[in-house]
């Protein structure tokens, strides 16, 4: 059976990385590199695959030593985010809806016309990639309105939970939408318009988002504008009524992904850093009823996303900074041992 | 005072033009306890030094920098400061020339003129609510008013005095001798004091208390009709708020609309200082509170009206290679931009005051 198998020429191996740690306990070692900027990531609960978010696809890995790498889904189109440096982007964000689905947000597209596709998928690789067109189900677009000027795009990332699950989005930013989907019968239903965190949070840019260990709260990463620093928020909302409930100063530049550690419960932010990559990297936020204090546990090149697996080990997503002479593309996904 | 032509032009730059130090401007500033200086700030719209303890309506607390508490005494200070021209080299140029409280807190001219009728570059942004910008100046390089007050005294085409020259010349002045010692316990001034007076006193040049502050409050009839509309437009088709956020109405960030990109040499902006491509032509983001008074617009203060500024957003811009996503075809009726500009001149107008009159000056 032909796969779509495609070994890595570069360091597959875990090696350790050139970076920073603020703990010299905390290890960082790459799983993959050689990726096309990378911006999403999810776990497979039961066979332990991690779908990853690149341009143009998106990719399936089997961690392992060496990991392997299958293209999931492909053909999709392309993006560009930026104005300098600008990057070439694809589909976004990734979540998966049970074990038999996978959620993809588009950012290949222009704002007005990107979907939320979903599709079915297997416990083991597919022969050959799904293109981005044959989705199960295609949500949205959700076009220029009165909910949106300009109509929504870039679903950076998804959260799921029992009812429904959410997706931020970056088309009106007046309004700063996070969607909503409900879940009926396992299957999705109408994305629309469901939080306008702008007006909320005087802050643009609903990009990270997770559920509260106990499911309760949504949480949210405003990333801000990306030509300011220390202008993120992290705001929790109720997801039923989309109440804001609580919202802080993160202290960070640039939040793009969240997650809460399974085995400590612990809340952990990968901060890009438009302004100055140096400063980015991957924090712990301690939340208390008088804000949020970040913490920096390791110094990444910008990271863009990052998901726990059962064991608590936890693999980030980074678009990365090409070594000077390179051609290729410097995105990689690295792993955390189970320690935090 | 704010940022003025021919030091937002770059020409000169006597301030250190130092990166923002996240974490430690966080540190120095009393974050999430921001000061309400009761007896200090505040009135019922535009006050200053002398004003009731009262924040005008609509206005969040004041960001006040630990090392610079506000008082009374060093308000004071810092408004004859502002208004005094004995601060440039011919005693020709106060602070308040190019940031006059009469026009907005900004000069009524595309640029400002400085000592020997010299013209910079940029328009003189408005000082009204600088109190609450992360940035000084059109390309944001100064992080507080401390760092953005003594530019514009430094800078040739402006004010044309060297530091040590300006506090040799306001030490011979027995009235700001004796305040300096009062406030600041100091025998020799230094340009230090001279920058903390002044932001001190800036810090009291606040605009609120608007129609639309009463507004927000339930008075429906505070703004006319028309003027409702155009706030519906603002912050919703017109995607003015996009931008213009908050309080303050303003994102204090920077963004590229196009202004000036179609002329041969754009003015870069921000990317002078952040030395990053995409912050190419952008420039940051003003307050609209009392905009109907500080025209003419834009960085380049190339538009004399509101209605023109309406019409630039209404067309998506100016088209270059890093114009902001925020900027596209709104198509906005006649109407709808007639809505729009009505709101800003009546709605965000605060009632006129005379609490910024220029004060006496001491001998």
């Amino acid at each position: 059976m032909f796969r779509r198998f495609l070994p890595q020429a570069g360091a597959l191996l875990l090696a350790a990385l050139s970076v920073a740690p603020a703990s010299a306990e905390v290890k960082v070692s790459t799983v993959l590199d050689g990726l096309d900027n990378p911006s999403g990531v999810a776990i497979h609960a039961k066979t332990g695959h991690l779908f990853v978010a690149t341009h143009p696809a998106v990719l399936r890995v089997a961690p392992g030593n060496p990991a392997k790498k299958f293209v999931e889904v492909d053909a999709f189109k392309t993006d560009i985010y930026g104005k300098g440096p600008k990057y070439e982007i694809g589909p976004l964000g990734v979540a998966l809806l049970g074990e038999d689905h996978l959620i993809v947000g588009d950012g290949s597209l222009a704002d007005a016309a990107e979907l939320v596709r979903v599709f079915k998928i297997g416990a083991t690789p597919l022969e050959k990639p799904t293109a981005a067109d044959n989705a199960e189900f295609k949500l949205g677009p959700i076009g220029p309105g009165d909910e949106s000027a300009k109509g929504e795009g870039n679903f950076y990332a998804i959260a799921v939970g029992p009812k429904a699950f959410y997706v931020t989005s970056n088309g009106d930013d007046t309004k700063g939408w996070i969607l909503k989907c409900e879940i009926k019968d396992g299957k999705p239903g109408k994305l629309v318009p469901f939080i306008a965190t702008k007006p909320l949070v005087n802050t643009d840019a609903p990009v990270a988002i997770t559920f509260s260990p106990d499911g309760k709260q949504l949480v949210v990463g405003q990333m801000g504008e990306v030509n300011m620093a220390s202008d993120s928020q992290l705001s929790f909302y109720n997801p039923e009524d989309g109440k804001l409930l609580k919202n802080h100063a993160a202290g960070l530049n640039d939040i793009a992904g969240l997650a809460y550690s399974p085995k400590t419960g612990k809340l952990y932010a990968v901060d890009y850093s438009w302004v100055d990559a140096k400063n980015g990297g991957l924090f712990r936020l301690d939340v208390t009823a008088e804000g949020v204090k970040a913490e920096k546990i390791v110094s990444l090149d910008k990271p863009t996303a990052l998901v726990f697996d059962k064991e608590g080990a936890l693999y980030i997503t980074l678009f990365g900074t090409a070594a000077e002479g390179s051609k290729g593309p410097a995105g990689k996904l690295v792993k955390i041992a189970p320690e935090l | 005072m704010n940022g003025r032509s021919a030091v937002d032009a770059g020409n000169v730059d006597t301030q250190s033009h130092r990166p923002r130090c996240i974490h430690a401007s966080r540190s120095a500033w009393t974050l999430g306890t921001a000061l309400v200086v009761a007896g200090l700030v505040g009135a019922a719209n535009l006050r200053g030094a002398d004003a009731p303890a009262k924040l005008p309506l609509g206005l969040p607390p004041i960001p006040v920098p630990k090392d610079n508490p506000q008082t009374p005494e060093k308000i004071a200070l810092g408004k004859q400061l502002y208004f005094d021209r004995r601060l440039s080299a011919d005693d020709s140029v106060s602070c308040a020339d190019c940031h006059d409280p009469k026009k907005g807190f900004s000069n009524g001219e595309q640029f400002a003129t400085g000592v020997k009728g010299q013209k910079g570059g940029r328009n003189s942004p408005t000082v009204l609510n600088a109190a609450y910008q992360k940035f000084q100046f059109w390309d944001g390089r100064a992080a507080t008013l401390e760092d953005q007050a003594l530019g514009p005294i430094a800078n040739p085409i402006e004010m044309s005095m060297t530091l040590p020259e300006m506090t040799l010349k306001v030490s011979g002045i027995g009235g700001y001798r004796k305040q300096f010692q009062k406030v600041f316990g100091v025998d020799k001034i230094t340009p230090a004091e001279v920058a903390k007076a002044i932001a001190s006193y800036e810090r009291t040049i606040l605009s609120g208390n608007s129609p639309y502050d009463h507004f927000k409050q339930g008075e429906v009839e505070a703004m006319s009709e028309s003027a409702r509309s155009g706030m519906k437009l603002f912050f919703g088709k017109a995607n003015c708020g996009s931008c213009h956020a908050g309080p303050n109405f303003t994102d204090n960030a920077f963004h590229n609309i196009g202004v000036g990109m179609d002329q041969p040499n754009p003015d870069v902006g921000r990317e002078a200082i952040s030395k990053l491509e995409g912050d190419r032509g952008a420039f940051k983001t003003p307050t609209v509170r009392d905009i109907a008074h500080s025209g003419p617009y834009m960085h380049d203060g190339s538009m004399k009206t509101l209605a023109e500024v309406v019409e630039h957003y209404n067309k998506g811009g100016t088209p270059n290679p890093w114009l902001d996503e925020e900027l596209f075809p709104l198509k906005l009726t006649a109407e709808e931009k007639a809505d729009l500009v009505k709101f800003m001149e009546e709605g965000l107008t605060s009632p006129p005051t005379k609490e910024h009159d220029a004060p006496k000056l001491p001998d």
